[in-house]
């Protein structure tokens, strides 16, 4: 079992021409996911690593059957392709790009309501599930199949989370993305994860700025029958209202420190330890 | 990008919203001409042109409580001197640092007959999400002041992306500003055509502090900020025109140009990362063992050899640096080329305090090796915690 991407996805790439999906695409295919086709603009009817390309979503979907996508397109490229991936109802889009316009993440939040889509990402390396599938750009090496669901809203930090829990494997870990706003927050995936027979615990990883965490341990609070969470909130050194994307929340939702953010969680059950290399303990406490 | 407000007032203009008349000199007697320009008679407003707000209460360096950046002038005759008290001296106020910023132009402007004077804001909420428009009556000097006000003391009003303000929501300003319903129509146009701008511009920020409602019930902005979304200023390129590289220190300037982030704090430790979640946990590990950054540089994305080394020189010559923490995670970045860009800096620069170094992932080996191989003094370690500790405990070797 695992959490939204298994060996059954059928996954395609938009953008499978570009240099960095060439490299990535290899990389997943030869772990076995399931790649089935590709887009690219003015390359449809081509063959990219024995796949077919195809012009646009529209036109893949009357050839193909897939139910999940990629992106490797640029940042400015990336609403476009959301509204390509929304308009033909694919169930799971997962977007790498880093940079995209805040901008047009209204805009595709605002389409995304109410679709049958759901978006990971932007500014994220992805999703991966240990042997099974590798939608983005985690490296596979670093991953085994395991117990444990790891939850990241920072890319880098993600990487860490795996190192820490080697020991155990991971069901699926899921980038979350470092932007402001992003397709999906903590709760959609916990919930899954909460599900998910695989996964016998969960590690978030969190960030100073935006109010995502609070609503993850309002979730989490909620829960009658919960898998223990240990959670890393990243920032608590940072200078108050050190960048702008940390200030607009603060300013629209009332004062809330790394600090207060460790609290919540706390309260809400989470295990919340303070250094990032306590994961791998906090998780053997646990005798899973 | 953060622009000036006499860039901004322009801006502002160019979409249909009303403005004082005003105009930017360079020298003291550019000002008195353009202050005749403007207007037969005073009063006239001068405004030092800085990127930072809170200028009125600020003072210029070496004269704490003396006048501020922002003051009114009755007499043509004494624009010249005060002018000459602000032009190229140092200004700071409780936004620029202790620091403050040089202020190369002033800005001069009619003076505007208002009758009532409001702060309104526009900023994205992103847990909504929803650009949103908020209304004060009260002074405020710098938007962060919102995160304390209690509610009830200013409004929030979400707005639809594609809806645009609706009369209910005009009205609901009205209301808390007690203002009768003759206001509807110039409140209308006046926040349409700023929700216009905020979205054609891709503005992230967009404060108008105060906005001024003049006797024939016209609002005008008296003072105004705008803040640019870097990610979409490739569909701006006039916008782009009107950055001024002198509000930017020289190492951000140039860690910018090769396409990486640098910042610094008021710490001793020079931080090289790549990836901003790690930037984090390097600074929160090095304070957890009593430590602080004087400065981080983001080389995420950096594949060039010679940018990389360069990027590391800004580090390792920040005069403020007595170590220096290396957090890689290699990925698409190889471990091998920091390496490579760590000697190159060092036989450029020297290296004369403790570094330690931490690499994971692709080409870690290889990178080690070729360190070790160089001789430098540096000392490794295997994650984030260890490298913190061995830092401070050379650090403190060091004293």
């Amino acid at each position: 079992m695992s959490v939204l991407a298994n060996k059954n996805t059928r996954i395609l790439v938009q953008g499978i021409t570009g240099t960095q999906a060439s490299f990535h695409v290899r990389r997943a295919l030869a772990g076995g996911t399931q790649i089935v086709a590709g887009t690219s603009p003015k390359r449809g009817g081509e063959e990219y690593f024995g796949l077919p390309v195809f012009n646009n979503l529209r036109e893949a979907k009357k050839q193909i059957e897939f139910d999940s996508c990629v992106q490797f397109v640029p940042a400015m490229g990336v609403k476009a392709a959301m509204r390509e991936a929304v308009e033909a109802e694919v169930e799971l889009v997962v977007s790498i790009a880093q940079g995209v316009p805040v901008h047009d993440m209204l805009e595709i939040k605002s389409m995304l309501k109410g679709s049958k889509t759901m978006m990971i990402g932007p500014n994220t390396p992805g999703i991966i599930t240990p042997e099974e599938a590798s939608l983005g750009i985690f490296p596979e090496n670093i991953v085994s199949k395991g117990c444990i669901g790891i939850i990241s809203r920072a890319s880098t930090l993600s990487y860490e989370a795996v190192l820490e829990t080697q020991e155990f494997g991971q069901s699926t870990v899921i980038g979350l993305g470092d932007d402001m706003i992003i397709g999906s927050d903590y709760r959609e995936i916990m919930q899954r994860f909460m599900a998910d027979e695989a996964t016998k615990a969960l590690v978030i990883i969190g960030k100073a700025d935006n109010s995502y965490e609070q609503a993850a341990a309002e979730y989490y609070a909620s829960l009658e029958n919960k898998k223990p969470v240990v959670a890393f909130v990243a920032g608590i050194a940072l200078p108050y209202g050190h960048t702008m994307g940390y200030a607009h929340d603060i300013i629209t939702h009332g004062r809330v420190t790394v600090t207060d953010k460790k609290n919540i969680m706390r309260e809400s059950g989470m295990i919340v330890v303070d250094n990032i290399n306590d994961i791998h303990k906090a998780l053997a406490d646990l005798h899973l | 990008m953060n622009i000036h407000e006499y860039q901004a007032k322009k801006v502002l203009a160019q979409y249909g919203i009303n403005v004082p008349k005003g105009g930017i000199a360079y020298t003291p007697a550019e000002a008195k001409r353009v202050a005749q320009k403007i207007s037969a008679r005073g009063p006239w407003m001068l405004k030092a042109q800085i990127q930072a707000g809170a200028r009125a209460n600020g003072y210029f360096s070496g004269k704490k409580g003396g006048k501020g950046g922002i003051r009114q002038i009755t007499q043509i005759a004494n624009i010249p001197n005060e002018a000459s008290q602000m032009l190229n001296k140092t200004l700071i106020t409780s936004q620029t640092g202790p620091h403050g910023r040089l202020v190369s132009k002033v800005y001069v402007e009619e003076f505007a007959d208002v009758k009532h004077l409001f702060y309104a804001g526009m900023i994205i909420d992103s847990s909504a999400p929803a650009i949103t428009l908020l209304i004060s009556d009260d002074i405020i000097e710098n938007i962060i002041q919102f995160a304390d006000m209690g509610k009830g003391k200013f409004l929030r009003i979400p707005l639809h992306y594609d809806k645009g303000i609706s009369d209910e929501k005009i009205y609901e300003i009205l209301n808390f500003l007690s203002l009768d319903k003759s206001y509807l129509q110039s409140f209308h146009d006046f926040f349409g055509k700023v929700l216009f701008t905020f979205i054609n511009l891709d503005a992230t920020m967009i404060e108008i502090n105060p906005v001024g409602i003049t006797p024939e019930k016209k609002l005008l902005a008296i003072d105004a900020k705008i803040n640019f979304d870097d990610n979409a200023l490739f569909r701006h390129p006039d916008i782009v025109k009107m950055h001024d590289d002198y509000e930017e220190d020289e190492r951000t300037l140039r860690a910018k140009r090769y396409g990486f982030q640098y910042n610094e704090f008021n710490g001793n430790i020079g931080c090289i990362i790549n990836g901003e979640g790690l930037a984090l946990a390097a600074m929160d590990t090095i304070k957890s063992h009593g430590g602080g950054l004087a400065c981080s540089l983001n080389i995420k994305g950096g594949v060039d050899k010679e940018k990389i080394a360069n990027g590391i020189k800004l580090i390792m010559t920040n005069p403020r640096i007595e170590g220096v923490f290396i957090n890689i995670l290699g990925g698409f970045m190889r471990c091998n080329m920091i390496a490579e860009g760590i000697i190159s800096a060092s036989q450029d620069v020297g290296l004369s305090v403790p570094m330690v170094v931490r690499f994971e992932g692709t080409n870690k080996e290889e990178a080690i090796a070729i360190l070790q191989q160089s001789n430098l003094p540096v000392i490794f370690a295997e994650n984030t915690d260890e490298a913190a500790e061995k830092l401070i405990a050379q650090m403190e070797v060091n004293d």
